[in-house]
């Protein structure tokens, strides 16, 4: 159990700078997620961690202590590569055993914990076989078994999820959540996936180009980002700019929406507002909705999910997303009035 | 099973055909040039060469005479001995050259240019080369008199023309550690480095890196770099002849003593030379490639 912290930490290849000065602090027993879009320089982040690279500026402690003059090999960290990076010339025995080996444990006590972690992760009867004859989940499951048994203080995984099919990550992600809160294991994992960092992590640190933007648990990302840029990556749709008067309204081009109780009173300004598609309501007459925050529009398109159905609703010039559970189909073309309730509106500052 | 349809098999066997005509030209130039070269080889060493007026096919005299002198052994553990030294310091530095060559160092992209230089450059002029270096009175030795190691440029240790071979030795590194390098490090590139990087992070020491890691990854473009320099140095005539110690001689060099005597007959006694070095390379190497897919199969690649 490790806690895990990197301190005004930057990282130069040359002129280009691919970490600016990132300030992150992982408790013991966490698993936090690096979330950004690809070349923003999650990987690098890891492996600076690991040791594989050494920051231009700044350091990283481990429960307090500086490593940064700790060499890879005594780092004791473990790391599951995007590529997994499996020894090709050596069975999946091998493969598993091979950071005991090296370390001189004895013979015995690797047979037993090569026993012990072929069979957390289901690959006994595949113990004899190469990396080039196993499948894709089992060469990532061979990869995790290397790492976890050589009993890493901080595990760190690079897009563990990204090669597998849709079926087999929904598979691979409880399974690494079940394995992780069972070990208690400081986790660190990478992706550029905003569902399966928000399924997984307990916090999600979002890094755009280098920066920090944004750290917080899944639902404060979801619900409360703290810049545009971030409520695009995180899946908002409907992001309108407004004008906030003292009183709490946001006058919109189509409409003027009233605020929640904490936006009162804070003087008038420009910002944006999100209306999360999911969280208005589509209504076919004017008379059961509520008489706030309620405007007329046209739906547009429909796109049909399956369980979910989503509505482009034409409202004045712009277009609203909304997203119901698909109990029933609305017509294109159809009068529609959508509502939404004041409190569930988020606001982002015209600066961010 | 369902048996082809007849115009099915008869398109079969004309495409079959069609593709062995292609073939042609080059078999009949594989089968001529190194078939018929060393078919008449073999004849010639077995006592067959009517244009000099010798037929006394099957002959083996010229085997006898040669294998039962003690000079040709000695001429075999000679030309065995240049050739595997300068085969195995040639891998070393060329490994030890290309594991360089994948990390970052001051003055790399330079570097990269000037080790190929030796490649592009001809034997006989690194031979020469080798004699101006290294040689009494060349530039190594006036330069360690310059600089007061020595006093006299005549003092300098004997490199060349000695039976330790180091000339001959130094002129196949010379021209061969960089075409292993070349090799070895185009494997280097398709390995990648993040089996190390695992490996390193899994605690492994660089030395365990490297024989349990990275080692096993390039032993095919070890193999076939070997393979190819070793099979150079154990025919090469050049070095051995110029920069070599005299008596006894190298086999490429006996047998071209053969060919040059006066007495014609002797040619056959140089084929026997010939056919004897061709056994013997080929024997060496495929023990060597044997041993290679005993090991291949038994970290289970096919
Ligand atoms: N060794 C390197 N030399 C130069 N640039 C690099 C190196 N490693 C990464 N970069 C650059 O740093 C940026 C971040 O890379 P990376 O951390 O791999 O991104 P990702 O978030 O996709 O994992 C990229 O623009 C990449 O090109
Ligand atoms: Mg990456």
């Amino acid at each position: 159990m490790t806690k895990v912290q990197l301190k005004g930490v930057r990282k130069d290849f040359g002129a280009f700078t691919a970490i600016e000065n990132i300030d992150l602090e992982i408790a013991s027993g966490e698993l936090v997620a690096l979330l950004g879009p690809s070349g923003c320089g999650k990987t690098t982040t890891l492996r600076m961690i690991s040791g594989l690279e050494v920051p231009s500026f700044g350091s990283i402690l481990f429960d307090d202590k500086d490593v940064s003059e700790v060499p890879v090999q005594d780092r004791n960290v473990g790391m599951v590569f995007q590529r997994y990076a499996l020894f090709p010339h050596m069975s999946v025995e091998k493969n598993v055993a091979f950071g005991l080996k090296v370390r001189g444990t004895p013979r015995p006590e690797i047979e037993e914990r090569l026993q012990e972690i072929l069979d957390v992760v289901q690959l006994n009867e595949f113990r004899h076989r190469f990396p080039a004859q196993l499948s894709g989940g089992q060469m990532q499951r061979v990869a995790i078994a290397r790492t976890l048994i050589t009993k890493p203080s901080v595990l760190m995984m690079d897009e563990p999820l990204a090669n597998l099919d849709t079926k087999l990550r929904g598979e691979m992600r409880r399974f690494i959540r079940a394995l992780q809160k069972r070990l208690g294991i400081t986790t660190i994992f990478v992706t550029h996936d905003q569902v399966e960092a928000m399924e997984l992590a307990d916090r999600v640190a979002v890094i755009f180009d280098g920066h920090l933007a944004q750290y917080d648990a899944p639902d404060a990302l979801y619900q409360r980002p703290n810049s545009i840029k971030i409520a695009d990556f995180m899946g908002a749709t409907n992001i309108f700019t407004a004008k906030v008067d003292a009183s709490g309204q946001a006058q919109t081009s189509f409409t003027t929406l009233k605020l929640g109780p904490d936006e009162i009173g804070q003087g008038s300004r420009n910002a944006s507002v999100i209306l999360r598609s999911e969280v208005i309501d589509l209504l076919l007459t004017a008379e059961e909705a509520p008489a706030d925050n309620t405007f007329a529009g046209v739906v547009t398109a429909r796109e049909f999910f399956g369980a979910t159905v989503n509505y482009s609703v034409t409202c004045g010039d712009e277009k609203i997303i909304v997203t119901e559970q698909s109990r029933r189909l609305v017509e294109i073309g159809q009068q529609v009035w959508l509502n939404i309730q004041p409190d569930r509106i988020w606001l982002i500052p015209e600066a961010a | 099973m369902k048996n082809p349809k007849p115009p099915e098999l008869a398109r079969h066997r004309r495409e079959r055909l069609w593709m062995m005509l292609q073939l042609l030209p080059v078999f009949s130039v594989l089968t001529i040039l190194f078939g018929g070269a060393l078919v008449l080889a073999v004849l010639q060493s077995l006592g067959f060469a009517p244009w000099f007026g010798v037929n006394t096919f099957p002959d083996f005299s010229y085997f006898g005479a040669l294998w039962g002198s003690y000079s040709f052994w000695q001429s075999l553990a000679l030309t065995l001995y240049y050739a595997l030294m300068a085969t195995f310091i040639s891998l070393v530095m060329g490994v030890l050259l290309a594991l360089a060559m994948v990390r970052m160092f001051p003055g790399k992209s330079l570097y990269k240019y000037l080790y190929k230089l030796p490649l592009m450059i001809p034997y006989t002029v690194g031979i020469a080369l080798a004699v101006i270096m290294l040689g009494n009175g060349g530039m190594l030795s006036r330069l360690a008199a310059f600089a007061g190691l020595i006093s006299d440029p005549s003092e300098f240790p004997q490199i060349l023309k000695t039976h330790y071979g180091w000339g001959i030795i130094a002129v196949y590194v010379w021209k061969q550690a960089p075409f292993v390098t070349l090799t070895i490090y185009a494997v280097l590139l398709g390995v990648g480095r993040e089996t190390e990087e695992a490996a390193t992070i899994l605690g492994a020491s660089r030395w365990q890196t490297f024989f349990q890691v990275t080692l096993p990854q390039i032993l095919p473009g070890i193999v076939s770099s070997t393979l190819i320099i070793f099979a150079f140095n154990i025919g090469a005539f050049e070095a051995p002849f110029i920069l070599g110690g005299g008596y006894p001689d190298t086999l490429p060099v006996v047998a071209w003593r053969y060919f040059n005597d006066a007495d014609y007959t002797l040619q056959l006694q140089g084929m026997a030379t010939v056919v004897s070095i061709a056994l013997i390379a080929s024997g060496i190497l495929f023990t060597y490639l044997a041993l290679y897919r005993r090991y291949e199969r038994r970290i289970g690649r096919n």
